[in-house]
């Protein structure tokens, strides 16, 4: 997206100034007044809509690799359930089978470690799902990648990693397992801070680097790859780069979620799920960070006021509540069919717009 | 690999190109050779395979026989990156850019393979990479927006601009890279004869100037702009080449009158 416009009369002296993140005082002040909002004012809210926020959180985490592969590196995926799951599954498996000193348990480091060596494993098995990217795009690239769900989540997960030390098909985390420094994990708030200090985390990771080398090469493939092989750009070892960054950031959000479950099982990582993370950036706005994020809480918000609006008639309709699972599906769908006719940029683009306008209110330029 | 190469010393040989896509014979035994410093043109009606030889020379397509001779080096088995970090650079006859970037970035992804930045590094940003970008900022901004003049649109989404300007932002990029071989697919089809007398300047400029000397392949149909900028030129018909040698040889040439041109009359310039 082209770069916002600056209010009147605001010049930049030097490239150090033009590369800055936050451009002008009132710039700043707005990330202050939100790092205000995060930290202070939403956990002091309802547990229930603290709640919400993790969820919003969490769909932030995985929409955020689907981004990067879909909208920034233009690699369409339809398994990113799939690295979420690892990194779960990773992270679980750590922290309840592997033979941790006691100190480390004592100091609650060994579900941090879990996080990062989940993200790890689960960056390096979307890397061996994104080879065939090396030859194939587009339609086929879908099948490629939904290859990527089935036989991680329904075939090797489901068969054989559920079945690790005869738990049968669910791993209960009893609680007080999931301990991150000297807390423990059992109240929505403190899962709410991990989740925001994650999620500020992998943003800032993305944004870096798309400003940067790795992150200009992504988009000069989704743009043109032939034209980016003849400036010198690695299109295969990028788009590899690009899997693994996104396979990483889905590792992290598995490895988070679970501090938020009781019990984690196959069925947490659908299908479903890797296409309604889909549909959040497309609602959201491929190809910018900004629609990651509205996209999700658009998404997350919306279920939740339907199912608000719909307990008040269970009374009279007990089908409907019976029935919210194909209610929140075709809602699902009617938003994406919306957002597709209505405004095929996406929320971000909007935001953009609402920006500018004010950026040069009362005469535009 | 000769490491400093002088003035007039043999930058590129291509020698006995055969290409062919199933029974379409697109080249067969094309020979030329590009001496540093200056500026080789490549002629042809259309279908000649003017731009199958450019592809050729920038790894796009793989010849079945013949071979590549770059700084002499053999290069035919290089994929177009790899050719890139050797110095050959290019631009398309149908423009070829990053047309949802704004042109900075268009003219940033040139600088790719100058750049260091890994992915780790990338993602915390701040020290060295903030540093290089800087540093490459500043080489865009002074050696290759200033040249080119395209100050006013640097911000702007490539997508968005009109077909001239993306012209100039397509040369712009592949300047970026520092060659020291710069294939230009016809720079001038499609303009205006402002913008191609715009376009000649600076193609003179980055051939002539001493910051930049790039030795120039350019594959054009404007015949009063290749006979004027052109050092030597090579004449393709129907994938032979039908002559070689200097602009004054080529005009007086009767097999490349009879072939390419069909009458007396060699110039058909807009100028």
């Amino acid at each position: 997206m082209a770069k916002g416009f600056l209010p009147c009369g605001t010049y930049h002296q030097d490239y150090l100034h033009d590369h800055a993140w936050w451009q002008t005082k009132f710039v700043k002040g707005k990330m202050i007044l939100l790092g205000i909002i995060l930290f202070f004012v939403i956990p002091h809210l309802d547990p229930y809509w603290v709640g919400v926020a993790n969820m919003i959180g969490y769909t932030i985490l995985g929409a955020l690799g689907v981004d990067l592969l879909i909208g920034f590196t233009g690699q369409i995926t339809l398994g990113h359930a799939a690295f979420i799951a690892v990194g779960a599954y990773t992270s679980t498996l750590l922290v309840l089978e592997f033979p941790w000193p006691h100190a480390f348990i004592h100091m609650g480091i060994a579900y941090p470690i879990s996080i990062i060596v989940g993200a790890i494993v689960a960056g390096l098995w979307s890397v061996l799902w994104g080879l065939p990217s090396a030859k194939v795009k587009g339609f086929y690239l879908i099948l490629t990648t939904m290859a990527a769900q089935f036989v991680t989540v329904n075939f090797i997960i489901t068969q054989y990693v559920a079945k690790i030390g005869g738990r049968g098909q669910a791993f209960s985390l009893p609680p007080g397992t999931i301990k991150f420094g000297p807390w423990v994990m059992d109240n929505p708030i403190r899962v709410y801070y991990l989740m925001v200090i994650l999620v500020l985390l992998c943003i800032a990771i993305v944004a870096n680097l798309l400003r940067s080398k790795p992150g200009r090469a992504w988009m000069a493939i989704r743009d043109n790859d032939i034209a980016a092989e003849t400036l010198g750009i690695n299109v295969v070892l990028y788009k590899l780069l690009s899997f693994f960054v996104a396979g990483f950031i889905a590792g992290i959000a598995g490895a988070f979620w679970i501090s938020n479950l009781a019990a984690i099982s196959p069925e947490h990582f659908p299908w479903s799920w890797s296409l309604w993370l889909v549909g959040v950036i497309l609602i959201g706005g491929t190809g910018s960070i900004h629609g990651t994020i509205f996209g999700s809480m658009f998404m997350v918000l919306v279920m939740e006021f339907l199912q608000m609006g719909i307990l008040p008639l269970a009374d009279i309709y007990p089908q409907l509540l019976d029935k919210f699972f194909f209610i929140k599906e075709s809602t699902f769908g009617l938003a994406i069919c919306v957002f597709l006719i209505f405004e095929p940029n996406g929320l971000s683009y909007r935001w953009w717009q609402l920006k500018n306008y004010f950026n040069l209110w009362p005469f535009s330029y | 690999m000769a490491e400093t190469m002088k003035e007039g010393d043999e930058l590129l040989k291509v020698e006995n190109i055969h290409m062919s896509f199933g029974k379409v014979a697109a080249l067969s035994g094309v020979s030329f050779k590009v001496r540093k410093g200056e500026i080789h043109s490549i002629i042809g009606p259309n279908g000649a395979g003017k731009t199958v030889m450019m592809n050729c020379i920038n790894g796009l397509y793989r010849p079945q026989r013949g071979n590549i001779i770059y700084k002499g080096q053999k290069i035919n088995h290089l994929k177009p990156y790899q050719r890139a970090k050797l110095g050959i650079s290019r631009t398309f006859q149908k423009i070829e850019l990053f047309s949802g970037m704004t042109v900075l970035d268009n003219i940033r992804l040139g600088r790719h393979i100058h750049m260091k930045t890994g992915i780790l590094s990338g993602a915390l940003y701040v020290g060295k990479t903030s540093r290089e970008e800087i540093e490459h900022r500043a080489y865009i901004e002074e050696e290759i927006i200033d040249l080119l003049e395209i100050e006013s649109i640097r911000d702007k989404i490539v997508g968005m601009l009109p077909y001239g300007l993306q012209k100039r932002v397509e040369l712009g990029r592949a300047l970026a890279l520092d060659p020291e071989l710069l294939i230009l697919d016809e720079p001038l089809a499609g303009l205006n004869l402002e913008e191609v007398e715009d376009m000649a300047r600076f193609i003179l400029d980055v051939n002539e100037e001493e910051r930049w000397r790039v030795t120039c392949i350019l594959v054009e149909h404007d015949m009063g702009v290749v006979m004027d900028l052109s050092d030597s030129v090579t004449v393709l018909n129907f994938g032979e080449m039908i002559a070689d040698g200097t602009p004054e040889e080529i005009q007086s040439n009767p097999e490349v009158i009879k072939a390419y041109l069909g009458a007396e009359d060699l110039y058909v310039s807009r100028a």
